[in-house]
């Protein structure tokens, strides 16, 4: 990784990074509200840089890092970096990280814990947990029976194993919310497939992104 | 394999299956992520190479992009002659690279955390000196990091390895315990003398807290890296000569992570007390951020 902190500089990018994987296209507008350690020590650990390195698509040992914030200018990618409480419950290195692309817009809320590992608390309001290290799909869909069944079984014909899933709503026949981890990532036919389901608004896929690249 | 969760299930699974400590990491990791153990070693193999090189352009100097720190490393391997009071060519030339590799980090220059970058130090300072007195090849030595690697996920499990949320024991304290059980590995120890190794040196940093100037991973955190290498030393040392640990590692890492718990957060990383708050602390960071 480059310096200088694992949970101010890779974590804080690898947070981004998972942003950019959610938003599947090229952000336009990357904005950061930072809390508690994470506000307080940005600009010496390069959190500012680090930030911006994770959602032009850098991996943590890219030595171009450092001129993010450069290269976020050079490619046109407008920024705003602020500090936010909040409030005490939340981790310390926290980040909220909105991206806007030519045609959607994503938001999360995370954490880095500390030695580059992250935790994703809230993609699009919705509370999840999430490390980014597993291959995961997360669905967003119109709450109604069934929907479970018919995208497990996409996933179990395909022989690949969910280690877990979890499964919100904001309401009975409101949008909801399923977050589907993977033993195995999975292939691009049964992605689509997932998307085509009646119902389904919205697949993300998000393969490894923190945790580099996959051993082969 | 049976799970391998804690200190004692390693232990457990030594004792059972008489592997060294590396093999039993590697059957894990290589179970874990469906590839064959040897690959897994491979990678290990890499993350050597990067950390030695990392020494190499750490002692190559330059300052920190704050101009606070960068230097030390090289005037420690300067300075080091044999009879010198902290124990001539080895120990100075843990300290030395142990700094380097943060010079290194300070610069926003690649380095391999270990287990986080503000204590990246340890670890291969300690294994690169000690492989150099010895003799010991890149083969051997990353062996001693699948060792020191495989201490730290132990205690990952358990604890959160950021100063913002454990203070620094849980950043210096766990990278020396990791580098102090490398060490006795490397130097022959079975199992459980590794792991006293490790508890003797992570008892020994609890309540350190994390207030860097400025907010900086420079000041103390940069010469710290070679202090603490000394303590990963002394805890192979005594670990080796028969000196056990009275309160088993897994409780220790329980100690830290309710230590951490209690530290106010004015010592986890916001540089809101400590060093950072000394007037010379404040004075820095003013000058540096251009507040009046």
């Amino acid at each position: 990784m480059v310096g200088p902190s694992s949970s101010h500089t890779a974590g804080a990018c690898r947070l981004s990074h998972v942003a950019l994987a959610l938003l599947e296209e090229e952000p336009v507008e990357a904005r950061f509200e930072l809390h508690s350690a994470f506000a307080k020590t940005m600009r010496g650990h390069g959190t500012d840089r680090a930030l911006l390195a994770g959602a032009l698509g850098m991996e943590v040992d890219d030595a171009n890092l450092k001129n993010a914030l450069e290269l976020a200018k050079a490619r046109g990618l407008a920024y705003a970096l602020k500090p936010k409480n909040m409030g005490p419950e939340a981790h310390p290195n926290s980040v909220a990280i909105h991206l806007r692309g030519r045609t959607r817009s994503i938001s999360i809320l995370g954490a880095s814990i500390g030695g580059g590992m992250i935790e994703i608390r809230e993609v699009d309001g919705f509370p999840v947990s999430l490390s980014a290290k597993d291959p995961c799909i997360l669905l967003f869909y119109e709450d109604r029976p069934g929907m479970v069944m018919r995208a497990s079984e996409i996933i179990g014909r395909r022989g690949i194993n969910i280690a877990s899933m979890e499964v919100l709503r904001r309401g009975k026949g409101d949008q909801a919310f399923m977050r589907i981890d993977l033993d195995h990532p999975l292939p691009h036919d049964d992605v689509a497939a997932l998307k085509e389901l009646p119902g389904v608004h919205r697949v993300h896929v998000l393969d490894r992104v923190a945790g580099g690249a996959p051993i082969t | 394999m049976p799970q391998l969760n804690s200190f004692a299930d390693l232990l457990a699974i030594a004792r059972e299956t008489a592997l060294p400590l590396d093999a039993i990491f590697l059957a894990e990791e290589a179970a874990e992520r469906e590839v064959p153990a040897e690959r897994v070693f491979q990678i290990f193999l890499e993350r050597w190479a990067v950390m030695k090189d990392s020494v190499r352009r750490g002692l190559a100097g330059g300052k920190s992009f704050s101009g606070l720190v960068g230097g030390d490393a090289k005037k420690v391997m300067d300075f080091t002659r044999d009879g010198d009071i902290a124990g001539g060519r080895l120990v100075s030339r843990c300290i030395a690279y142990s700094i380097a590799v943060l010079e290194e980090n300070s610069r926003m220059g690649v380095i391999v955390a270990a287990p986080t970058a503000g204590a990246a130090g340890m670890v291969p300072g300690t294994l690169l000196a000690l492989s150099e007195e010895r003799g010991f090849d890149d083969a051997f030595a990353a062996r001693g990091l699948v060792v020191a690697g495989g201490f730290g996920a132990l205690v990952a499990a358990k604890a959160e390895l950021s100063g913002a949320a454990g203070g620094c024991q849980a950043e210096q304290g766990v990278g020396a315990a990791m580098a102090a059980g490398a060490l006795a590995f490397l130097l022959g120890a079975g199992p459980e003398t590794s792991v006293h190794a490790a508890a003797l040196t992570l008892q020994n940093t609890l309540g350190l807290a994390c207030d860097p100037v400025a907010g900086l991973v420079e000041v103390p955190c940069v010469v710290r890296n070679g202090f603490t290498a000394m303590l990963a030393l002394t805890g192979a040392q005594t670990a080796l000569a028969g000196v056990e640990s009275v309160i088993p590692m897994d409780e220790v890492v329980e100690a830290m992570v309710k230590i951490g718990e209690a530290m106010p957060r004015t010592l986890k990383e916001t540089a809101d007390g400590g060093l950072a708050m000394t007037p010379t602390g404040c004075r820095i960071r003013n000058e540096l951020y251009q507040i009046r």
